[in-house]
């Protein structure tokens, strides 16, 4: 077998005048091809967020046409707000345990999807399905299925008397396990994808060195999938953070608000209440936790791809 | 009132898209010049025919208007939603619109709905109708909104299991845990105790029932009392001592409605529209349904939360618009129009001359039957805060009838969030 070598280019820029300035200028031509997607960017992404920013600063109930600046007494109030602290510990957990459960099911999963054996392009196909359903439509259809009285899900736990969406033990998990039906499949295509881009060889030669089966997948696959696992992590938590169609369709954030999540808190805030100083303050807040949990999956899949 | 399952929330999304935009019939186009007059209301389930005969009236006795009627979600937090939003924006593309009657004394405080004391005085108005409703429709000596029809919270009984309707909470549990007893299988009393309008609902009930009031002096909202602790500690009751499943937590109308229909529970609390479904041809306690007011501690008939709606004028449309929106208001809530809502709509008439009406009682019995229980009918607090604290207080009762927190602890949580909502903590 041949070994291909790649040949090492190493670009190094010409110092000449007339090169130097024609890159200058491509430069600046590349700052006008951007100008336009920044514009566009800034309206319809910064403005919304500094406006936010600007609200939460002001008692602002719609109803009352009342507008005035509090400075930060709406954070004041937050820092106390026993709900706000209830709502962030549902969102962790929610988002904790989803994610989890997902990346433990996706990879099993995506080394399945992954063999070679008939029917497996429509396995494939079919794996997408419950990602493909909008989520309104297939948290309804569960929520018909959790029903404790005529639901499915009871009848499959041979008559077992549990009160899914009403207790509050119950409701968290279920809205859980909904979020892992329907995005399990999306995890395991990112880690498919991933176990995709690892060489044929790589295994070959674990063959040859006797390596057992369960040893190939720690000493190979394991590693080598590490980034497409840390995408995968950084994809569903940011989206599990930020969940709302899921709990809006199940509970509406009951019972006693255990299911509550901040995007639900903060909208309901603002939508039902017409509150938009604190509804904003709510936003400003859930936006912080994204922003602080972006920046650290970011760092870690930065340190891992300046490992490689 | 709200009968917010979120597949009707579906429904009425879908008939709002269907008919969202719906000429009546009759006026045809109009004349070039036509003035359009816009109906912003909720779907009222029932044959087409007659609320469009209605409308057609209408335009045959004012030449040059058209009517267009367009259809809301039929859930009422969607429905407030959208007025929230639509009005605040000052939006002029609908002349008339449906108010809950927890929703008149907030647009009316923000200037979204205009005064309409003038084609209706407000002595005129109390003469005429219930008192429930003119208490959310007539607002310090001015009227902002005309009753529609009503609705109102009433116990179902099964009279093969019980002897008769309980009057007192004593009775309704006694007779509850006796059924449950004799008929295995069979749960007692089912409600609404999912975190929604209609527990805040039942809630209310239940204070209402153990002499509480909801609104202290000045307006203020006021639930950290005593009937306010007796109230939720004898819903929580209801579940530790077996009288209702545990399940309720997550029932709204609809599915009390289910488990009551099928022949599963002895009592039921829910809305006028249940009779109807219980009496329908092969539903399986047809003739075995009886109805009574609510029980209350000492025995006296107790009190149905007040449901249903008013017509209001959008503030933002022009003087001439709004002086014929009046006149369509006029005419909608007509002794008239009562009675076709009533007799095709299963909808409580608001005006008391209309249950003396020998009509009524031919086409609609069971609603004149339900004169009684409508009179006593009590409105939830008429505050403008009410939509700003239904959440807090939903979320508190919630928790209170799941038994995470005490009655006490719920009830401090409550009047903590209100009064920091309404500014009464400055």
């Amino acid at each position: 077998m041949e070994k291909r070598v790649e040949e090492p280019r190493v670009l190094e820029p010409v110092r000449t005048r007339g090169r130097r300035g024609s890159l200058e200028r491509e430069r600046r031509q590349a700052y006008w091809l951007v100008a336009p997607a920044v514009g566009v960017l800034a309206g319809v992404a910064l403005y919304p967020i500094l406006a936010a920013m600007w609200l939460s600063l002001h008692r602002f109930i719609l109803v009352f046409g009342e507008k005035r600046f509090v400075g930060w007494g709406n954070y004041a109030y937050l820092l106390g707000d026993a709900r706000f602290w209830s709502a962030l510990g549902n969102t962790a957990y929610f988002t904790l345990v989803a994610v989890t459960v997902e990346l433990l099911l996706a990879v099993p999963l995506a080394l399945l999807l992954q063999r070679a054996f008939p029917g497996r392009g429509l396995l494939r196909a079919a794996v997408l399905v419950p990602w493909a359903i909008p989520t309104v439509v297939s948290a309804r259809l569960w929520a018909w299925m959790f029903n404790p009285d005529s639901g499915l899900i009871n009848r499959l736990l041979l008559g077992a008397d549990i009160n899914w969406l009403g207790s509050p033990g119950y409701a968290l998990h279920a809205a859980i396990l909904v979020d892992v039906w329907k995005t399990t499949p999306f995890v395991a295509l990112l880690v498919l994808a991933g176990l995709q881009g690892i060489s044929e060889d790589i295994y070959r030669a674990a063959r040859v060195d006797g390596a057992s089966a369960w040893r190939t997948f720690r000493s190979i696959t394991l590693p080598l999938l590490k980034p497409a696992l840390l995408l995968a992590l950084l994809f569903r938590s940011l989206d599990a953070f930020r969940v709302f169609d899921a709990i809006y369709v199940l509970t509406e954030g009951g019972p006693a608000n255990t299911t509550e999540t901040l995007s639900i808190y903060a909208y309901k805030t603002l939508m039902r209440s017409g509150d938009f100083g604190y509804g904003s303050t709510l936003s400003v807040a859930t936006f912080i936790c994204v922003v602080v949990l972006a920046a650290v999956w970011l760092r870690l899949l930065g340190r891992e791809e300046a490992a490689r | 009132m709200v009968r917010t399952l979120v597949f009707t929330v579906v429904l009425g999304l879908a008939v709002s898209l269907g008919q969202g935009c719906q000429r009546s019939p009759g006026g045809g186009r109009g004349a070039p010049g036509a003035t359009r007059l816009v109906l912003k209301y909720q779907p009222l389930w029932g044959p087409p025919e007659p609320f469009r005969e209605l409308l057609a009236r209408f335009e045959r006795e004012n030449p040059g208007v058209t009517l267009v009627t367009e259809a809301l979600p039929n859930s009422s937090d969607l429905a407030h939603q959208f007025f929230l939003t639509a009005l605040g924006g000052g939006a002029e593309d609908f002349d008339v619109l449906i108010a809950d009657v927890v929703w008149v004394p907030e647009f009316a405080r923000a200037g979204w709905i205009a005064d309409l004391s003038e084609a209706f005085p407000p002595e005129q108005v109390r003469a005429e109708f219930l008192p429930g409703p003119v208490e959310a429709a007539v607002l310090e000596g001015r009227t902002y909104a005309v009753p529609w029809y009503l609705d109102v919270g009433v116990l179902y009984f099964r009279t093969d299991l019980v002897p008769r309707a309980p009057r007192t909470y004593a009775e309704l549990e006694r007779f509850a845990l006796e059924a449950r007893a004799k008929v295995p299988g069979l749960q007692g009393f089912v409600w609404q105790g999912r975190q929604y309008e209609g527990l805040s609902c039942n809630v209310y009930e239940a204070l209402w029932g153990h002499g509480g009031r909801a609104l202290g002096d000045g307006g203020r909202v006021l639930l950290d009392t005593e009937a306010g602790r007796e109230a939720l500690a004898y819903l929580r009751g209801l579940l530790t001592s077996g009288v209702s499943p545990e399940t309720v937590m997550a029932f709204g109308e609809e599915e009390s409605r289910r488990v009551f229909q099928e022949g599963r529970a002895a009592f039921m609390r829910n809305w006028p529209y249940a009779w109807g479904e219980a009496q329908k041809e092969g539903s399986p306690i047809r003739g075995k349904v009886g109805m009574a007011p609510l029980p209350t501690v000492e025995g006296v008939p107790g009190f149905g939360a007040l449901g249903g709606y008013q017509l209001a004028v959008n503030a933002h449309v022009s003087p001439e618009r709004k002086k014929l929106a009046a006149r369509l208001i006029a005419h909608l809530t007509s002794h008239e129009a009562n009675l076709v809502l009533a007799a095709h709509y299963g909808r409580n008439p608001p005006r008391k001359a209309v249950y003396d009406d020998p009509r009524l009682k031919e086409q609609a019995p069971f609603i004149a039957s339900l004169r009684e229980m409508v009179e006593r009918a009590r409105s939830r607090p008429a505050t403008p805060y009410y939509n700003l604290i239904a959440d807090v207080l939903q979320s508190e009762f919630s928790a209170a009838v799941a038994g995470l927190r005490t009655p006490k602890d719920a009830l401090q949580r409550v009047q903590r969030q209100v009064d920091h909502l309404t500014g009464e903590d400055r």
